[in-house]
């Protein structure tokens, strides 16, 4: 193996090119630390999401800007003179050089890869629950359910909790965990509520059952992100809203009322639905 | 060899043309606008267009489509009551959410409804919600919050008979509203959502507020 060691005449450069370097770091880190990458700290979910972001995306800048800044500096301080048409100096291996970089590297890939995943099996868990027929839908826990039900096109949402009464919108109550069980009537959709930090894909006869913990007040928007039509575009809803415990209390009580009308003809709460026909005319 | 190129590049370029052109005609078809006077749209629905008691499109390209006649790009105007008239004469397919089978964002939470009952006897009154079962469609306005569904003609009603079903509600600011049916009654296409219900002109429109 080789020793690392660095050439008289480049040693300005690298010296120029690790200050540069150094300077420009900081500098892209605070910038990057100072951006609102969403979706933002309306949910505990949404907030460790934007932490975890945030966090690769600080680690990501000096890799970066290294690349970047070693590229211009190249282009402007190594650049070819004259019209001459001449080989570079050969250019070997360097032992030393690699196994910082690919230490460096795997170090910092398997960080990140660490907090993604551990990110991923706590507080954003997705469970999908793919089942043969409609039944009751699993009661208990301390988890508030909330079955999403989307359908060409449009989103309603059925609280089990509260008799399965079903809403046109979106409301969940401050600090309360729940549990959003995501299903649809007919085609492929998908249920994103980018504040809230969720995205579940909606499919017929699945229970994709997500969590989230509402811990700002505040409204939400929510929309589809699979093209599902000729008003995918239109499958949206900007009066999804995270209230406190009491109006929530208000509101529901107010849907029930409404719901009275068309309870005894909806069906009970389940953890998916198949409607007849699926064919018009078949 | 040059010939030959000229040929083909003239080939590709009328191919180009062709092809813009089928897209532009495409984009730039849409069905007329339907001006209220100046608060009051009258609709109606039917099981196949080119068969309407009202206004009838024979000369359809998809005569046995399903729509809303005689137009489905309304133009009304902002923060005004609108008062509709709809025209249903369409049978039963059923709603696949029954949800919908209830009357929101209308003026006093219902609609009224001259219809025909089980013995085929004309019946009227104001309704909240109605049977899902028997929904032949919907008239939903989702960012206005106004779904209203529709009772399908009664298989024992007289020929030709027409279910009456008038309703009010207020428009926002100007803007374009999407409004559809939540009933899957294109028949013959998968879920009943295909062909007339993907379509500007049948079941698919706008409410342009201005």
């Amino acid at each position: 193996m080789s020793t690392f060691r660095i050439e008289e005449a480049d040693r300005p450069h690298v010296i120029r090119l690790a200050i540069l370097w150094v300077i420009l770091s900081v500098i892209g880190v605070i910038a990057v630390l100072q951006i609102q990458i969403p979706p933002g700290d309306e949910t505990v979910q949404g907030a460790d999401q934007t932490r975890t972001l945030s966090l690769m995306t600080a680690m990501a800048t000096p890799v970066f800007i290294g690349v970047v800044m070693m590229i211009i500096y190249s282009a402007i301080y190594f650049r070819r003179k004259g019209r001459e048409l001449v080989d570079g100096p050969p250019m070997l291996g360097n032992a030393p050089v690699q196994v910082v970089w690919i230490t460096v590297s795997t170090i910092m890939v398997l960080f990140l890869a660490f907090v993604g995943i551990t990110e991923l099996a706590t507080n954003s868990s997705a469970q999908t629950v793919p089942g043969q027929s409609s039944g009751t839908a699993a009661a208990g826990g301390s988890e508030m359910q909330v079955q999403v039900i989307a359908q060409q096109w449009y989103f309603t949402y059925r609280y089990a909790d509260y008799s399965g009464v079903e809403t046109t919108h979106l409301y969940l109550p401050v600090d309360r965990p729940v549990e959003l069980h995501v299903t649809s009537l007919d085609i492929i959709h998908s249920f994103w509520a980018y504040q809230l930090g969720v995205k579940a894909d909606a499919n017929p006869g699945v229970d994709n059952v997500f969590h989230v913990t509402p811990q700002k007040l505040g409204s939400f928007q929510v929309r589809c992100a699979e093209l599902c039509g000729i008003w995918h575009g239109e499958m949206a809803d900007s009066q999804g809203q995270v209230v406190s415990q009491s109006d929530f209390d208000s509101w529901i009580a107010q849907q029930q009322q409404d719901y009275a009308a068309i309870q005894k003809v909806v069906p009970s709460y389940a953890p998916f639905y198949f409607p007849l026909p699926l064919t018009k005319g078949s | 060899m040059v010939r030959r190129l000229s040929f083909t590049a003239a080939g590709v370029v009328i191919v180009i043309i062709l092809v813009i052109a089928f897209v532009g005609l495409f984009m730039l078809r849409r069905p007329g606008t339907l001006e209220g006077t100046p608060t009051t749209i009258h609709l109606e629905t039917v099981a196949a267009v080119g068969a309407a008691n009202e206004w009838p499109r024979p000369d359809d390209p998809h005569p046995d489509w399903v729509g809303y006649l005689p137009t489905t790009i309304l133009r009304v105007p902002a923060n005004s009551t609108i008062n509709m008239q709809i025209d249903q004469e369409d049978g039963a397919t059923g709603l696949r959410n029954p949800f919908w089978g209830k009357v929101f964002g209308t003026e006093g939470g219902n609609m009224h409804m001259t219809y025909f009952d089980d013995k085929g006897n004309p019946q009227e009154g104001d309704m909240t919600s109605i049977d899902p079962t028997q929904a032949a469609h919907t008239f939903a306005i989702p960012d206005l919050g106004v779904f209203v569904p529709l009772l399908g003609v009664n298989s024992n009603a007289p020929a030709g008979s027409t279910n009456v079903i008038t309703f009010s509600f207020k428009t926002k600011g100007p803007g374009i509203y999407h409004w559809q049916c939540f009933v899957p009654c294109a028949a013959k296409t998968v879920f009943g959502n295909g062909g007339p219900m993907q379509t500007l002109g049948y079941m698919a429109g706008e409410l342009i507020v201005s």
